[in-house]
């Protein structure tokens, strides 16, 4: 099977969180207490039983309003910093990379400890890896995983009814991107994809990235944290002296 | 995003080979555990329609020992083409809700809450208190003499939620006990 990738067009998007309710419905996960907070995006965040979630934000652009809706998820990265960083801190099997997709999964019978999973989490450009303190395990989207590698698309894509949300193999992602963004250049000049060389999840957006979520584009370059690097840096000395990094 | 059903074959060619070496004992990869286990596999299909709005998608109703362990969009309905929106993409749990109402409940005129009762007690009530009220207002012939056999003490308003087949069913039923007062919201 060939390398996978998400390749979500927002300019499609209507928010009708189709993807968000097929997320929670294929992996089980329970509903969550919302509240009026102000937004029509709820829950107000992803959480460890919230993997898939459409952001609203409202933006003043050229003088008139904008609504922009951004579904956000796992990124699935290329190189993904989640994983070096859980690789540092000891947890050799916490993270996997499915070498088939290319999915970034967390392990869900992998216990982590709480001040461990403070700095995976940092090492997320994206803010995405989320944590269960009673069952010490991380969550996350999973690239729906079990269906993939049974011929079936995730559940957000297979439910989306605008075409904002595809999936497919990464190189007919990446045309279909690039066909999109020449489309509508002409309308929306600021229009591009996010990271299409270190991501499996390209969003595809036509503002400013932090007008849309302020971790739509990632915080920082998709590489090492200062602590990671420390980590990595001290793994080997540590490994020597016999102590767990 | 238009993929039919030989696509999503066509995507999994790869993978099927892949999964049966894994059966064999070979880590082909770490995502093994993850990908031998979908949870729909061997379940019943059955078709059913939406009933949230009047775009009436298709839906798939995954079974397996009698319960519902899935639903999603049917990729073979000509309106959907296997999409959903947030509400139809929430149908499962309607059948599994800790929320749902699994006892029929009784408030007694007058009453301030309601009770649980007994399927038989409540069928029982229902066919009696509707047979008293037919009977009260049967009009077997009309000013004119003619026979109309009707009864216009009740009137059936039918749910947003019911399809043909239900609405069928219900309309017979209310006909042959003489209503003429027979509305629904129909919807789809």
């Amino acid at each position: 099977m060939a390398d996978k990738t998400f390749f979500i067009d927002t300019t499609r998007c209507t928010a009708c969180r189709g993807c968000q309710i097929a997320c929670k419905e294929w992996n089980q996960n329970p509903a969550t207490k919302t509240k009026n907070w102000g937004s029509h995006q709820n829950p107000e965040d992803l959480s460890f039983v919230t993997y898939k979630l459409v952001r609203f934000s409202e933006v003043v652009s050229g003088g008139a309003l904008r609504w922009y809706f951004f579904p956000d998820q796992c990124r699935h990265c290329v190189e993904p910093p989640c994983k070096d960083a859980a690789e540092a801190l000891g947890y050799k099997k916490a993270i996997m990379r499915d070498a088939a997709t290319g999915a970034v999964l967390f392990n869900q019978t992998a216990k982590v400890k709480a001040k461990d999973f403070e700095q995976i989490k940092e090492a997320c450009p994206f803010n995405i890896p989320r944590y269960a303190p009673t069952k010490m395990v991380m969550a996350k989207c999973t690239m729906c995983i079990d269906r993939v590698s049974n011929g079936l698309l995730p559940a957000c894509v297979k439910t989306c009814p605008t075409g904002a949300m595809n999936f497919g193999d990464r190189s007919q992602m990446l045309t279909l991107a690039d066909k999109r963004v020449r489309e509508l250049k002409a309308q929306y000049p600021k229009a591009q994809v996010l990271n299409a060389k270190d991501v499996r999840t390209i969003y595809l957006i036509i503002d400013d990235s932090v007008r849309y979520h302020k971790f739509a584009k990632g915080q920082g370059p998709a590489g090492m944290t200062r602590i990671m690097a420390m980590n990595k840096l001290i793994s080997p000395l540590m490994r020597m002296a016999g102590l767990k990094g | 995003m238009k993929v039919t059903r030989r696509d999503f074959f066509k995507i999994s060619g790869a993978t099927a080979a892949g999964l049966y070496a894994s059966q064999l004992g070979f880590d082909l990869s770490p995502a093994s555990a993850y990908a031998a286990t979908l949870r729909i596999k061997g379940a019943k299909e059955t078709t059913t329609i939406c009933a949230y709005c009047a775009v009436g998608c298709g839906i798939i109703c995954h079974t397996s020992g009698g319960k519902v362990i899935n639903t999603e969009g049917d990729p073979d309905h000509p309106i959907n083409q296997g999409s959903l929106c947030a509400k139809g993409a929430a149908l499962y749990q309607w059948v599994n809700n800790p929320n749902r109402v699994s006892t029929p409940l009784y408030r007694a005129p007058g009453s301030a809450g309601w009770k649980k009762v007994s399927w038989d007690w409540a069928l029982t009530e229902i066919a009696k208190r509707v047979k008293d009220a037919r009977d009260q207002g049967f009009v077997k012939a009309n000013a004119k003499g003619q026979v109309v056999n009707r009864t216009e003490n009740i009137a059936h308003i039918g749910s947003a939620a019911l399809d043909n087949e239900e609405c069928w069913t219900i309309q017979a039923m209310m006909r042959s006990l003489g209503l003429v007062y027979i509305e629904h919201q129909a919807r789809i």
